[in-house]
């Protein structure tokens, strides 16, 4: 890894703006991210996080606005910002027909990885990731956690100090999604600074910072801390037989912010005053025998689906 | 520049395996090439021979059937019928069984027997003008041949001596191609053609599937310049279509007896920038092409046809019209036609042939450069 001067953040985007033909992909957006930082841009399809990445991983250019990655611009200076990145798209973008190890090699040596480099950090990337074995099967016949890995561990070949993935979970299944996450928790500690792009809320908890993303800007951002406080109330779990009408009787009640369906739970945001369980057992009481209420802790889920509902007047004006 | 020379290397080898893999591509572009030959080389022969003939002789007599012979011994008309009436030549003409008729009437052989003139009709079937003009030609040069054995036939009986009476007789040759075998015409410029075919419709798909695949992110975050990714991407393809190249002369010279009359140096030269011209082509298909799909067909449309039908392959290009003769400028294949042509035929060399293989060059460079410039332009957008 190349020494970073203190104080320079990995990411700083001003103003960034891009288009797709009338469709605004992307609006006047800044982004600071500190290096070391694992930052996740979260939000639903089409909010913008493809695009935000693809402009900073130089491969897109921005209709306006300016983003530097380790102070060097990813416009003007992309030759000094593509040593140091490791861009990982949506897609699985490796060659079918070529092996797990053929792949690494490739695109290593177009990198400038040198020989020696190249297959020690093949063989370690590959061990540590659990493809060893896998090494010289093609790339298409592997399953979809392990296209996945291979795409961090080429991602990873030349050793970058930032890592700007896009989705790498998506599609993958629970125990592969584990998995990539203990791999960039492990990155994360090596010192590398991550952004990541995830639809999925519970991946938020496991990032030092986040950004809600939404309509081409971004609406939230901080630590997942900061973000949780900004929900008022505490959240309750309500079991009972008849769910749907449970959670029609509980949205009429006082104190209750809001409630959706949760499986077969009714999930309650309540910010009355009065202790919310025994509120609540009140409140429904007698309808149902069944009834059980019990405290649970504010997920990102609840966050987003509340800060959606609640967001800022400004950020709802100019976001439609 | 070594640094370059490694990623350029990288992309080769890697370009190698995709090829070494895909068995269909592989076959395609090693046997295409061979089938392509001897089907072109058979099918678009222009040369007429064993045309189906029918014979009606309503003489039936030694003489009638002695003419009959005639048309028999020669390798151009074939014997396959003889009829009774007029209307089996209808008949013959509509199921193709025959598309030449000879009508011998009555009296042929008392007529010439008298010394007199004799008259046969010969009916052509007119639907194949080609073969048709050649039919007729051929009918008449063989009624004069045998006129003239008659008539010496017909002194001698006579007790004449005509060989001291002067006669102007006209001797014709051809250069080059004696025979005037098209075959042997068509091969060197078919060539070209599967050059064509095979360069342009396979690196046209090449930069398109990098896009596909999403690979192309992946080249553009590296230090790889799109020069070096082309220049990668066209050395194997250049490989294999000098195999190419190689087994079409071998074929034409071995199995179609096409003579090699010039230095093989100047037709390697000049299928190098050939392939080149092509492959850079088939690049910038590959650069502007939105999928593989219209790549495919935009190989088609200006490769293929623009090579077999405005080269001077197919049609003289000094009798197609003025405006088809300048779009025949801007594809290379017309150049490398004549250069095919001079070199195997008229045994032409750098002395004669340095235009074509100029322009052949410049148009080699050009189309790589702008490939790389479109291609560039493309992606980042």
């Amino acid at each position: 890894m190349q020494s970073t001067s203190p104080g320079t953040s990995a990411i700083s985007a001003r103003g960034l703006h891009k288009s797709f033909g009338a469709t605004e992909a992307v609006i006047d957006l800044d982004l600071d991210v500190a290096t070391g930082a694992v930052y996740g841009l979260l939000g639903p399809d089409g909010a913008g996080k493809s695009t935000l990445i693809r402009m900073i991983a130089t491969v897109l250019a921005p209709d306006a606005g300016a983003a530097e990655v380790f102070g060097h611009s990813v416009t003007d200076q992309r030759g000094k910002v593509t040593p140091r990145i490791g861009y990982m798209s949506q897609r699985f973008s490796m060659y079918p027909d070529l092996s797990v190890a053929e792949n690494l090699e490739f695109f290593a040596t177009v990198r400038g990885v040198g020989r020696a480099d190249r297959n020690s950090r093949a063989k370690s990337l590959l061990e540590s990731m659990g493809l060893a074995e896998f090494a010289d099967r093609q790339a298409q016949h592997l399953s979809g956690g392990m296209k996945q890995k291979l795409m961090l561990a080429s991602t990873l070949m030349h050793s970058p100090d930032l890592l700007l993935l896009d989705e790498p979970t998506t599609g993958v299944d629970p125990v592969s999604r584990r998995e990539f996450w203990r791999i960039l928790a492990s990155l994360h500690r090596e010192g590398r600074t991550v952004l990541v792009a995830t639809p999925y809320m519970d991946e938020a908890e496991r990032c030092t910072h986040i950004a809600f993303l939404d309509r081409g800007r971004i609406r939230q951002s901080g630590t997942p801390e900061q973000i949780k406080a900004r929900v008022p109330g505490r959240l309750l779990e309500v079991a009972s037989a008849e769910p749907r009408r449970t959670l029609a009787a509980v949205i009429a009640l006082p104190g209750v912010d809001s409630a959706h369906l949760f499986g077969d739970l009714v999930r309650v945001l309540w910010t009355g005053a009065a202790d919310p369980i025994e509120a609540l057992i009140a409140g429904l009481g007698g309808t149902d025998a069944s009834l059980t209420v019990r405290a649970a802790n504010i997920d990102m889920e609840t966050v987003f689906a509340y800060l959606a509902e609640n967001a800022p007047a400004d950020a709802a004006a100019v976001g439609s | 520049m070594k640094a370059s020379l490694t990623r350029i290397g990288a992309v080769t080898n890697k370009e190698f395996k995709h090829l070494l893999r895909d068995v269909r591509t592989l076959a395609a572009v090693v046997l295409l090439p061979v089938i392509q030959l001897l089907l072109f080389a058979y099918a678009i022969s222009f040369d007429v021979d064993n045309v189906p003939t029918m014979v009606i002789d309503y003489d039936k007599t030694p003489a009638s059937s002695e003419y009959v012979r005639a048309y028999d011994a020669s390798t151009f008309f074939k014997v396959v019928a003889h009829g009774d009436t007029l209307n089996q030549v209808d008949t013959a003409f509509d199921a193709n069984t025959a598309r030449v008729a000879v009508v011998i009437p009555a009296g042929f052989g008392e007529t010439i027997a008298a010394g007199d003139k004799a008259q046969v009709a010969v009916l052509i079937d007119g639907s194949e003008p080609n073969s048709a003009k050649i039919s007729q030609a051929y009918s008449v040069a063989l009624n004069q041949l045998y006129d003239q054995s008659m008539t010496k036939s017909w002194a001698a009986s006579q007790g004449l001596d005509l060989s001291g009476i002067g006669a102007l007789e006209p001797r014709v040759r051809t250069w080059y191609n004696p025979e005037r075998n098209s075959t042997i015409f068509l091969i060197p410029g078919l060539m070209a053609v599967i050059i064509a075919i095979v360069t342009v419709q396979q690196t046209a798909v090449t930069l398109v599937r990098e896009r596909a695949l999403g690979t192309e992110e992946q080249l553009l975050v590296s230090p790889m310049r799109r020069t070096e990714l082309m220049v990668g991407k066209l050395l194997p393809w250049t490989l294999i279509a000098f195999i190419d190249v190689v087994l079409v002369i071998l074929l034409g010279m071995a199995v179609f007896g096409v003579p090699l009359r010039g230095t093989p140096l100047v037709l390697a030269l000049g299928s190098a920038l050939f392939v080149f011209a092509s492959l850079g082509m088939g690049l910038l298909i590959s650069a502007v092409a939105p999928s593989a799909e219209t790549a495919n067909i935009m190989a088609l449309m200006i490769a293929f046809l623009p090579s077999f039908l405005l080269s001077g392959l197919a049609f003289p290009l000094d009798q197609i019209p003025v405006v088809l003769q300048w779009i025949s400028g801007i594809f290379p294949a017309r150049y490398m036609v004549t250069i095919a042509r001079g070199v195997f035929l008229k045994g032409s060399g750098f002395a004669e042939l340095w235009p074509e293989l100029l322009t052949l060059a410049g148009y080699a460079l050009v189309m790589v450069l702008v490939a790389a410039r479109l291609y560039g332009r493309k992606a980042r957008a």
